[in-house]
């Protein structure tokens, strides 16, 4: 048992089973891509519905589509944009070894991540408000369409899961916070940082996505 | 072995020669419950999957016992026709969600990947332990659905059925959601080791064929698993908030769902086989002394069974109502998932010529397979043809079918996996006689339960009916029979396996002379796997070797991993043996 | 092993301000109702712009191996496999959904 650990260059973050920090990194790495690979496919699912039903009922999708505020969906497509460059920011204050811009970029990020959420709020509440609820619930009068269920059950479905991506990538931001502010992250190790951007770029990804597909129908 | 002057990345190696007798193993070196429910090591995890997905074989496969005893007479038997609509259901849940699909990677892969690999654990060790009681976490969730209600849907959950029928449909997606999440993780835990945790020398083209298999099945259940999650989510979202996508009442569409369940569930049979491909490969060469003919062959077409399997679901759907277009490309493309299985069974045919055959009981359970695996695949080629799957949709031929893929191939090649690595996880010798009997009692079993079901199938006896007229009492009697012999078969190899544990006389490192790396370490490897850092400069099937080129290690631990795979090793002090 | 890039404040601030630029010529042009077929295909090819700014130079895959590139492109390959063969179905049926 003696050749185990034996290198002296390692940080404290390092796991015994990996020869040295760069492999560690690496690993790590690849497999945050293989994972957003799984959440591409995930999204996917709906993504498919999605295309399914607007090669079905084309009119009911532009008929529907003015029920959505095209203004607070590109606020929050601006919003989205602007914590990806924050986060991507916070990797590098990290890479620069400048630990306070860590913590106020994550702040930022959090922060621009509880607006999006709150625009999201109201937009479900005014939509509820008239009526309009997902599947054999929705009370809506207002679109001349037998189907108009369908447009919102999807939106409801493809917002949703966005929306839980979301709040998950703030747990992940406060945990990062919490353990930014404990001075864990430095030039030396940032892989949880880099992980997390990874993953709140894509959740960025699939708005840019959603926003056309939702909003911008005419 | 070259010694190159000039290399300026000269590596100094000398040979380690395993223990037969190890005092200290993963085993012992930590002890106690808490140690291995908090483990981190690949191998007790492996063990754990094995003791769950065992227990999970033996319940699901009472559920079977059940529904063929009640299939005895032509009327009621014995149990009522609601209670034989869940037998079925969750026979086929559990088998596939809980004893397939983690059979092979779960259990014997966790186990043999890294050791294969020359590396101390998985990429990452505390996800593999996650995805584990995910496992669990998903299994009891399913028990709990089993005591609220139970389902009767079948394992498929096909809507609107699934959507408007009583019973706990709910929680039972909601427990195979979550299984699907052990799965995922599995997958991109397998990939991300295979890419960065092989040992210094282990070229793609050094990989071990069994760690292809498991890499092309982590493709499949990263890719495809995702699509299954969201798919059963709408389902419970379909119940619960009466969503309406998959309801035609409400403009929804239930052929789509077959479409997103299918996209899933075809490649999921491939995610049951594939790893099963790779045990053939790894037994086969090592129990004929030989190296595997076409190494690339078998290697490549793993990887294109798994991106063809993603091409063919629509053939579970001709009779359902889909496009006519549709039909006739999938049926078209069924049949080019023949090329690359073939592919695989003419390599191994070659491995076996003129090999030294040693026809100790792995390799019994690997012919088992391929008369079996043989008899599967050609009836699949015969459902994938649009007018003869008219026929024959929904009967007992189709039954037959999967059933020889999934256990005359899948469980035949996980038990010859089970046997061929035993001495390896146990360090302990099974009843060799007992284990050549058990082997044909299955087979036998086997053959006496399924071979019916195609007779009675093409007469056109439907699947999952509780009554049938009296014409096919007698092969459906055949068929229990041969049930209660295919059990009493498991049961067996359970008795010997575990009677092994306590009894057994102890295992040699490498019982069965194979140059590969997970037998170049202690029987009952070291908690860390390996002593020194493995330096691999042949392939694990280079028979024609000897054996002490296969026992290198870096002579001292060089701070060097997979970047020296351009570096040209050569042997210090070669008569120097391991100075452990 | 490229996975250290640093990137430079220019960098980033210009990928943010083309992708603020893109948002508002996408939304703009919405306003502007082309043609039926046209604007699906314009707002999905600066949707299409947009996700690769962020894949390219946020996600650092332009720095990466290639490997990773790899990943994201047969995500999206398996992705139009799922969508193509399902439309091969839906699209060519003599009803759109049969009735009941």
């Amino acid at each position: 048992m003696a050749n185990h650990s034996t290198t002296s260059s390692h940080s404290r973050f390092q796991q015994h089973h990996f020869v040295d920090a760069e492999q560690q990194f690496d690993a790590a790495k690849m497999g945050m891509w293989v994972f957003l690979v799984t959440e591409i496919l995930m999204f996917g699912g709906l993504f498919a519905a999605y295309i399914v039903y607007r090669l079905w009922y084309p009119e009911l999708f532009v008929l529907a589509s003015e029920e959505l505020n095209t203004l607070w969906g590109g606020v929050n497509t601006l919003v989205l944009i602007g914590s990806s460059l924050t986060v991507a920011m916070a990797i590098k204050s990290a890479q620069l070894n400048q630990k306070r811009n860590i913590a106020i970029n994550l702040g930022i990020t959090l922060a621009l991540a509880a607006i999006f959420m709150v625009i999201k709020y109201f937009e479900y509440t005014h939509k509820f408000h008239l009526g309009i609820f997902p599947g054999e619930f929705y009370t809506f009068e207002g679109i001349d369409h037998p189907k108009a269920n369908v447009f919102f059950s999807l939106y409801y479905l493809m917002t949703g899961l966005h929306g839980i991506h979301v709040t998950i990538g703030m747990g992940l931001m406060i945990w990062l916070l919490v353990r930014s502010t404990k001075g864990h992250f430095g030039e030396e190790y940032y892989t949880p940082i880099e992980m997390t951007g990874l993953y709140w770029h894509l959740v960025d990804i699939i708005w840019i996505f959603l926003f056309p597909l939702f909003y911008l129908i005419d | 072995m070259a010694t190159a002057e000039a290399n300026p990345k000269k590596i100094q190696v000398q040979r380690y020669e395993p223990e037969s007798d190890p005092d200290k193993h993963y085993l012992n070196e930590e002890t106690g419950l808490w140690t291995w429910l908090t483990t981190v090591d690949h191998k007790k995890i492996g063990l754990m999957y094995l003791a769950s997905i065992t227990f999970f074989f033996f319940v699901g496969g009472i559920m079977a016992l059940l529904v063929r005893t009640e299939l005895w007479t032509p009327a009621k038997t014995f149990i009522e026709a609601n209670t034989y609509n869940q037998l079925f259901t969750l026979h086929g849940a559990i088998m596939i969600f809980l004893f397939l699909v983690p059979s092979v990677p779960a259990a014997l892969g966790n186990f043999f990947l890294p050791l294969q690999l020359g590396a101390k654990d998985v990429a990452f060790p505390r996800l593999n332990l996650l995805s584990y009681y995910i496992y669990v976490a998903g299994a009891v969730i399913s028990i709990v659905s089993i005591v609220s209600g139970g389902i009767d849907t079948g394992w498929t959950f096909y809507t609107p059925y699934s959507s408007t029928t009583g019973g706990a449909v709910t929680i039972m997606t909601f427990g195979v959601f979550v299984i699907g999440f052990s799965s995922i993780l599995t997958g991109v835990n397998f990939i991300t080791t295979i890419h960065k945790m092989r040992a210094p020398g282990l070229t793609w083209d050094k990989l071990s064929l069994f760690s292809w298999s498991l890499y092309a099945t982590s493709i499949i259940q990263i890719l495809a698993t995702p699509v299954l999650a969201i798919t059963l989510a709408l389902v419970g979202m379909e119940r619960i908030l009466g969503i309406g996508i998959f309801d035609p009442a409400m403009g929804g569409d239930p052929v789509l769902y077959q479409h997103f369940f299918w996209f899933y569930s075809h490649p999921a049979v491939y995610i049951m086989i594939v790893p099963g491909f790779g045990i053939v490969s790894e037994v086969i060469t090592t129990f004929s002394k030989k190296h595997i003919f076409g190494y690339w062959a078998i290697a490549l077409s793993s990887l294109a069974i798994a991106f063809i399997g993603f091409l063919v679901w629509g053939h579970h759907m001709f009779v359902s109502g889909q496009a006519s277009l549709a039909t006739m490309v999938f049926s078209f493309l069924t049949f080019l998932v023949g090329i690359p299985t073939g592919i695989k069974m003419f390599n191994w045919t070659a491995t076996l010529y003129k090999g030294s055959i040693k026809l100790a009981s792995p390799l019994l359970y690997i012919f088992g397979f391929f008369f079996l695996f043989l008899v599967g695949g050609l009836t699949g080629i015969v459902l994938g043809s649009i007018a003869l799957d008219v026929h024959l949709h929904d009967t007992y031929y189709v039954v037959a079918h999967f059933h020889f893929v999934m256990v005359g191939g899948m469980v035949m090649a996980f038990l010859a996996g089970l046997h061929y690595w035993w001495p390896k996880m146990i360090g302990r010798m099974y009843n060799e006689t007992m284990a050549k009997i058990a082997c044909g009692i299955i087979f036998i079993g086997f053959n006496v339960t399924f071979l019916p079901q195609f007779v009675m199938g093409s007469q056109g006896m439907p699947r999952r009916y509780f009554n049938y007229i009296e014409q096919f009492q007698s092969f459906h009697q055949i068929s229990t029979i041969g049930s209660y012999i295919l059990g009493f078969g498991f049961v067996m190899i359970f008795y010997y396996l575990v009677k092994s544990i306590f009894t057994g006389e102890k295992a040699s490192p490498n019982p069965w002379g194979s140059r590969a790396l997970e037998w170049q370490v202690n029987s009952r490897p070291p908690l860390h796997n390996f002593h020194h850092t493995p330096v691999i400069v042949n392939g694990p099937y280079d028979y024609h070797k000897p054996m002490d080129e296969f026992q290198l290690g870096l002579a001292e631990n060089h701070n060097a991993h997979s970047d020296v795979n351009g570096a040209e090793v050569s042997v210090s002090n070669e008569e120097e043996t391991s100075a452990e | 092993m490229s996975g250290h890039h640093i990137s430079t404040d220019k960098t980033l601030l210009g990928v943010a301000g083309a992708l603020l630029i893109l948002t508002i010529a996408t939304v703009g042009v919405h306003y502007l109702h082309l043609p039926n077929p046209w604007s699906i295909i314009v707002a999905m090819i600066v949707a299409i712009m947009k996700g690769s700014l962020v894949a390219v130079f946020f996600m650092n895959l332009y720095w990466d191996t290639k490997f990773n590139s790899m990943l994201l492109l047969a995500a999206f390959l398996f992705f139009g496999l799922l969508v193509g063969l399902t439309l091969l179905d839906t699209l060519f049926r003599p009803e759109v959904i049969p009735s009941f």
